[in-house]
């Protein structure tokens, strides 16, 4: 008992952040890049956001409507990802195709069609001490009692 | 099907820990030593072009300049100056004036994000998070002029959105000179850094003859001796008020890039003082109305040459439009001339990184 508590607090603690760019402007993925910049500095937290590297992710962070090629890929990008994770959609294309979500688009919003999203960041962009609050809120929901769930099924 | 003598190709990407954005890199290597490459696109294509087409131009405005979200601002103006050729509207003084100091404000930071992801490609963090951590004065000043961090839209057509404060220009010139002692320190430790150098210099060497066959243009065009490639020559701005002459280095290798972006910003720092003590009184906005007709512009993004191409109808609305983009070309030079000679696969990343890629830019 004592033990999942301290598992639990220690767990919301260290995380991997991954990030991929499904068909953005680059707008939002210059706000992600300025969330490791010493001001907001996600790092202090525990949270280590530099590689796109899905393998040894915690939280996928995406960006940007699905252009045509990200269609099948996000899945597979998802998958790749171990257990548990969570998605953070962040801008308003990846919530909900925002400008380009218009006559003679070539893309398919929203991100949610695809993979499952644990939370959504609105604004274009959004600032990056809203991207942080939003992986900060998301951290210890992730971990939490994840033992008792894999038990339970 | 051209015979090569290949060991092993080596596909980097389209998510791969070195990039930002997708894109895949081919890599033909002998051994270590990188022979060939090639760039596969199409990951970012969200038909921009096609949305712009039948809208009234003044929605377009803020559909071209979320084409790239680093240089956000140039797209904005060059699409507003080609607009303005065809109509015949003149800018107002002041707006002029204003719309130099928003654009070189973009300048600097696109400029330092681009030296940050090359020093991140090197894996030198520290110099990457000191540049980081200056972007955001310089990002600071771009939301207190306009309001927004990224996408400002700051011209409209005959003019700029609003006016800038006396006591907001004060503000930009005492973050100018606060910055810019940040900014030497930290291009001195790139120059004279021997681990730094030993990872940049000599190292994707793009000749002068190479640079202008495919063309280059942009800084790294400007890093092998092409200093005419610089467009804001041509501006009627710079050229008349400002009498701006280009920065260029002879090297052609990445620490002539990585310098010449940082002589650019210290050049643009000049130029934003200059264009707030001469700031003349008046107006912000003529009025005027867009007229049918066609016609091309272009514009020096911080990666380079920016072409519009566009077409108006009688009602204002975008019959026809054609966004040409730096790093189309860069990417080209890239593949061919300086992936190809690239010592070692390490150095491929770095490389690739110097030439400050922008794949939404490109694919629009």
């Amino acid at each position: 008992m004592i033990f999942d508590k301290l598992k639990n607090f220690v767990r919301r603690k260290s995380f991997h952040v991954t990030y991929a760019d499904a068909g953005s402007c680059n707008g939002c993925s210059i706000e992600v890049l300025a969330t490791i910049c010493p001001r907001y500095d996600i790092e202090q937290y525990g949270i280590f956001v530099h590689h796109p590297n899905p393998r040894e992710a915690d939280i996928l962070i995406i960006t940007g409507c699905v252009t045509e090629q990200w269609k099948t890929k996000l899945k597979e990008l998802y998958d790749k990802i171990p257990e548990p994770k969570v998605v953070v959609a962040v801008g308003s294309c990846a919530c909900s195709g925002g400008i380009f979500d218009q006559e003679g688009k070539r893309v398919y919003p929203p991100i949610k069609n695809f993979i499952p999203v644990a939370a959504e960041v609105p604004g274009c962009p959004p600032r990056p001490s809203e991207i942080l609050d939003a992986i900060l809120g998301v951290a210890p929901i992730v971990f939490k009692d994840y033992d008792k769930k894999e038990a339970n099924k | 099907m051209i015979e090569k003598n290949v060991d092993v190709s080596i596909p980097i990407g389209p998510l791969h820990p070195a990039l930002k954005e997708p894109l895949r890199i081919k890599l033909h290597t002998v051994g270590e030593r990188v022979v060939d490459a090639e760039v596969e696109l199409g990951y970012m294509h969200r038909g921009i072009e096609r949305i712009l087409k039948g809208k009234p131009w003044n929605k377009a405005v803020y559909l071209a300049e979320r084409v790239c979200g680093i240089c956000s601002n140039i797209h904005c103006m060059t699409f507003i100056e080609t607009l303005e050729k065809i109509s015949d509207v003149e800018p107002t003084p002041r707006a002029k004036y204003l719309r130099v100091i928003v654009n070189e404000l973009d300048r600097i930071q696109s400029h330092l994000i681009a030296n940050v992801s090359y020093f991140l490609g090197i894996e030198h963090e520290t110099l990457a998070m000191y540049t980081l951590d200056v972007r955001e004065n310089s990002m600071d000043l771009l939301e207190m002029v306009s309001g927004n961090r990224v996408h400002m839209s700051w011209n409209v057509l005959g003019g700029v959105r609003w006016d800038i404060e006396d006591h907001h220009l004060k503000t930009i010139l005492e973050m100018l000179d606060r910055m810019e002692p940040r900014i030497r320190r930290y291009m001195g430790m790139f120059e004279h850094g021997p681990l730094l150098q030993l990872r940049s210099r000599g190292i994707g060497v793009l000749s002068y003859e190479d640079a202008v066959k495919v063309p280059a243009v942009g800084p790294v065009a400007r890093g092998s001796g092409h200093p005419e490639s610089d467009w804001r020559l041509r501006h009627p701005t710079y050229r008349d008020i400002f009498d701006f002459k280009a920065i260029s280095r002879k090297e052609g290798d990445n620490t002539a890039r990585v310098l010449v972006r940082f002589d650019e910003i210290f050049q643009s720092m000049n130029l934003i003082r200059d264009a707030i003590d001469n700031l003349p009184k008046g107006n912000i906005q003529n009025k005027g109305r867009v007229k049918a007709g066609e016609g091309f512009h272009s514009g020096e993004a911080p990666r380079g040459e920016l072409k519009y191409f566009v077409k108006t109808d009688s009602a204002g609305k975008i019959d026809d439009i054609t966004i040409r983009t730096p790093t189309r070309l860069n990417l080209e030079t890239c593949a061919r001339y300086m992936l190809a000679g690239s010592p070692s696969i390490a150095d491929a990343v770095a490389i690739y990184a110097s030439i400050d890629p922008c794949i939404a830019c490109t694919e629009g």
